[in-house]
C-alpha cells in the first residue's frame, strides 16, 4: 500500500505544512518565554488573520500590501484585548482555569469570526504568482518559499529580540524567575501584555501565509492551533528554534504518514507523536530552559 | 478572618441578601465534607431528594423533563470528573472521550447485538473504566499542562478514530435507533421516566463517591491535590493512586454514557470534541470544586444556561464563551463558595449597621 514514489512530493508538502506549524509554534513559545502561559487561542489568531486579510481584500477592496499591514495590526490589537480581557484577571488563578479562560475564548473568537466575516473556507491569492516550480522532480508552489523564507525570517526577528535586546531579557526573567523580576523593577504585567501582541502578529502572519495554500474558514484555528502547540512540544518547550525544528518535524511525520495510513487518520498521528513525546521526552528534541530533566 | 473595613460594605449587596440566602440553604458548605464526624445523611438532604421527587409533577413540562434528563446525565459526568478534578486535583480536557465510549458501547451492544440495556448499562461503564486504566498508566505519570495537553491528544485521538472507523461506529454520521432503557420488562419511555432513572443512578453514584471521599482513598486524594512531593514521602504510590481516581471518573463517564444513549438514541462523534471537555469542566468549576454537591449544581445551571442560548442561534457560541469567561473571573472557586464568602459579610453587616444608627440616634 505505500507508494515509495510519492515519498518526495509527500516530504515537500510536508516541509510547507512543517513551516506552517512551525510558525503557529513560534507564536506558543513567544508567551511561553514570557509568561509561562499556553494560550490556547493562538489557533484563532492564524485564523484572524487569514479571516480578516480576506475580508479587507474582498469586502473593502483594499490593495494586498495594505490589507495585509491592517490584518496584522488587527490582529496584535486583539491579542493585547484578548491579555486585557481574559489573561490579566485571571493571572491570580490556578492551571486549569486559565486553561478553560483561554478555551472559553478560543470559542468565543472563532464563533464570533464565523458571525462577523461567514462560515465559508476563504482563500486569498497567493503572494507571487500561481507558477508552480519544478525542481529534480517535485513541484511546489512559490507560497511554500513564502512560508519558508517568513519562518526563517521571523525566527531570526526573535532570536534578536530575545538575545540582543532588553525588551526581550526582561521577557524571559519575569517567566524564569518572577520574583527575581519583580525585584529588578520588570512590570511582568507590562511583559506579558507585550509578548501576547507580539504572539498575536505572529499568528496573523502564519495565517495571512497559508490561507493561500490551505483554505482558512472559522473553525480551523483550534485544531492548526494545537498542532502548533504539539510542535512546541515536539521541538523543546519554550525554545524558539525548537518551534521551527519541531513544526518541520511533525509537518514531515504527518505528511509521510499519508503513504502508510488512510488520509482520515492524518489529525490522529500528530496527537500520537505528542503522547509518544510526552511519555518519554517531555522537555522535547532540544531540550528546555524552563524543565529539568525531572519528569513532569 | 481578615479584618473587615467599612469600605468592604456596599449598600448594592443588600440587593442580592435574598438569592444568597436562598442558595446558602441549597449549596451546603465544604467543610461538612472534609469533616470526621460521621453524619452520612442530614435533614438538609432530605430536603433535596424531596425536592428532586416531587420537581417533575409540580413543573409537568416535556421541555423541562428533557432538560432536566440531560443535566442528571451531565451531573453524573461532571460528578466523576470533580473526583479527579477537584479532590485528587489532576487535570483532564479529555473526558469526553470516555462519555464517548460509554456512548458507543451502550449503541453498538443494543443495536448490533440486541443485548438488554443493563448489560450494555454495566459493559459501558467497564469499557469506559478498562480505557481510563489503559490511558491513565503511562499518562498519569505527567503533571499540570502537561497531563492537560496529554489528556486533550488522547480526546482528539478518539475523535478521529470514531469518525474514522465506519464499520464499528457509523462514521460521521453516528448510530441510530438505541432503544429506551429497559429493566426487566419495564421500559424507561418518557422523559419524566428517564428523569427519575437518571437521578436515580445519580443519587446512588452520589452516595457512592461520598462514602469514597471519607474512606482512606480519599483522603490520599486529598493529600495528593495538596502536595504530590508530600504525599509520595509519606509513602503513597501517587500514580497509582491516581489512576484508580482516573479510573472511577472514567467509569462514572461511561454509566453516564449509556444514560445519554439511550434517552437521545443517536450516538454521534459531534458530541464529544473538546467544547464538551470544556463544557463537563465548566460544570465542575461553577459548582465550586472539592464539593459532591457542587458539579450536582454546576450542571443544571450549564444545561439550563445552553438551553435559554439555544434560542439565540448562532449567537449563541459567543455569548456563551464571554459567560463563560465571565464566570470564571468573578467565581473561579465556584458559585456556591464565593456567595458564601459574601454571605458572611452580609450577615455581619446588617446588624452592625443598626447598632451604629443607634450610637447616632
Amino acid at each position: 500500500m505505500a507508494s515509495w514514489s510519492y515519498l518526495p512530493q509527500l516530504l515537500t508538502s510536508g516541509i510547507t505544512l512543517g513551516a506552517v506549524y512551525a510558525l503557529v509554534a513560534l507564536g506558543f513559545v513567544t508567551i511561553i518565554r514570557a509568561s509561562q502561559i499556553i494560550n490556547f487561542a493562538q489557533g484563532e489568531f492564524v485564523m484572524l488573520g487569514g479571516v480578516i486579510t480576506f475580508f479587507l481584500l474582498k469586502g473593502a477592496n483594499l490593495p494586498y500590501p495594505v490589507a495585509i499591514l491592517l490584518a496584522i495590526l488587527i490582529v496584535i490589537f486583539i491579542g493585547f484585548l484578548f491579555h486585557l480581557l481574559v489573561i490579566y484577571p485571571l493571572r491570580k488563578t490556578s492551571v486549569l482555569i486559565l486553561i478553560i479562560g483561554t478555551l472559553g475564548a478560543s470559542i468565543f473568537l472563532s464563533s464570533t469570526s464565523g458571525l462577523l466575516f461567514g462560515t465559508l473556507p476563504k482563500a486569498l491569492p497567493p503572494l507571487s504568482g500561481h507558477q508552480s516550480l519544478q525542481v529534480g522532480g517535485m513541484t511546489f508552489l512559490p507560497q511554500n518559499l513564502w512560508v519558508l523564507g517568513f519562518s526563517l525570517l521571523l525566527l531570526i526577528v526573535l532570536y534578536f529580540l530575545s538575545h540582543r535586546t532588553f525588551l526581550g531579557k526582561a521577557m524571559e526573567a519575569s517567566a524564569t524567575d518572577p520574583l527575581g523580576a519583580d525585584l529588578l523593577g520588570i512590570s511582568r504585567t507590562l511583559m506579558v501584555f507585550l509578548s501576547f501582541g507580539v504572539s498575536a502578529g505572529i499568528g496573523a502572519i502564519a495565517g495571512i501565509l497559508i490561507t493561500p495554500i490551505f483554505f482558512t474558514s472559522y473553525n480551523s484555528g483550534t485544531l492548526l492551533g494545537l498542532k502548533g502547540f504539539i510542535a512546541a512540544v515536539l521541538g523543546g518547550w519554550g525554545k524558539n528554534n525548537g518551534a521551527i525544528l519541531g513544526g518541520f518535524v511533525l509537518g514531515v511525520l504527518e505528511s509521510l504518514s499519508l503513504a502508510f495510513i488512510p488520509s482520515g487518520y492524518k489529525d490522529a498521528v500528530a496527537f500520537v507523536i505528542l503522547l509518544i513525546i510526552l511519555y518519554f521526552r517531555p522537555k522535547g528534541i532540544l531540550g528546555s530552559p524552563f524543565m529539568d530533566s525531572r519528569r513532569w | 478572618m481578615v479584618d473587615l473595613k467599612k469600605e468592604e460594605y456596599r449598600k448594592r449587596d443588600l440587593l442580592y441578601v435574598v438569592p444568597f440566602w436562598l442558595l446558602s440553604l441549597i449549596v451546603p458548605d465544604a467543610e461538612d465534607l472534609y469533616s470526621y464526624k460521621r453524619k452520612d445523611f442530614k435533614r438538609r438532604d432530605l430536603f433535596y431528594l424531596g425536592a428532586l421527587l416531587l420537581f417533575p409533577l409540580i413543573w409537568n413540562d416535556l421541555h423541562v423533563h428533557h432538560v432536566m434528563v440531560l443535566a442528571g446525565i451531565y451531573a453524573i459526568l461532571a460528578l466523576g470528573l470533580s473526583l479527579f478534578l477537584g479532590y485528587a486535583g489532576q487535570i483532564s480536557l479529555g473526558h469526553a472521550a470516555f462519555f464517548g465510549i460509554g456512548v458507543y458501547t451502550t449503541a453498538i451492544l443494543t443495536t448490533r447485538y440486541a443485548l438488554p440495556s443493563i448489560v450494555a448499562f454495566w459493559a459501558s461503564a467497564a469499557t469506559a473504566g478498562v480505557a481510563a486504566y489503559l490511558i491513565g498508566r503511562p499518562i498519569l505519570k505527567l503533571k499540570g499542562y502537561f497531563l492537560a495537553i496529554a489528556t486533550l491528544g488522547f480526546g482528539e485521538i478518539f475523535l478521529v478514530m470514531v469518525k474514522e472507523s465506519h464499520t464499528l461506529t457509523g462514521g460521521v454520521s453516528g448510530i441510530f435507533g438505541i432503544p429506551w432503557f429497559s429493566v426487566a420488562g419495564f421500559t424507561f419511555d418518557t422523559y419524566l421516566k428517564q428523569y427519575y432513572l437518571t437521578w436515580g443512578v445519580l443519587v446512588g453514584l452520589l452516595i457512592f463517591s461520598k462514602n469514597l471521599i471519607r474512606s482512606k482513598v480519599g483522603r490520599d486524594l486529598l493529600t495528593i491535590s495538596t502536595s504530590e512531593e508530600a504525599a509520595a514521602s509519606m509513602g503513597m504510590n501517587v500514580p497509582q493512586i491516581k489512576t484508580w481516581a482516573f479510573v472511577v471518573s472514567g467509569t462514572f463517564a461511561g454509566f453516564a454514557g449509556s444514560l445519554f444513549a439511550s434517552t437521545l438514541s443517536i450516538a454521534s462523534p459531534e458530541t464529544f470534541s473538546l467544547g464538551f471537555s470544556l463544557f463537563i469542566i465548566m460544570m465542575v468549576i461553577i459548582g465550586g470544586m472539592g464539593n459532591l454537591y457542587g458539579p450536582v449544581v454546576g450542571s443544571i445551571l450549564l444545561t439550563w444556561l445552553m438551553d435559554f442560548l439555544g434560542r439565540y442561534q448562532e449567537w449563541s457560541l459567543p455569548i456563551y464563551g464571554v459567560i463563560l469567561i465571565l464566570l470564571l473571573i468573578f467565581f473561579p472557586d465556584g458559585i456556591g463558595t464565593r456567595l458564601g464568602i459574601r454571605l458572611i459579610y452580609l450577615i455581619g453587616y446588617i446588624p452592625k449597621k443598626r447598632r451604629r444608627e443607634e450610637k447616632k440616634g
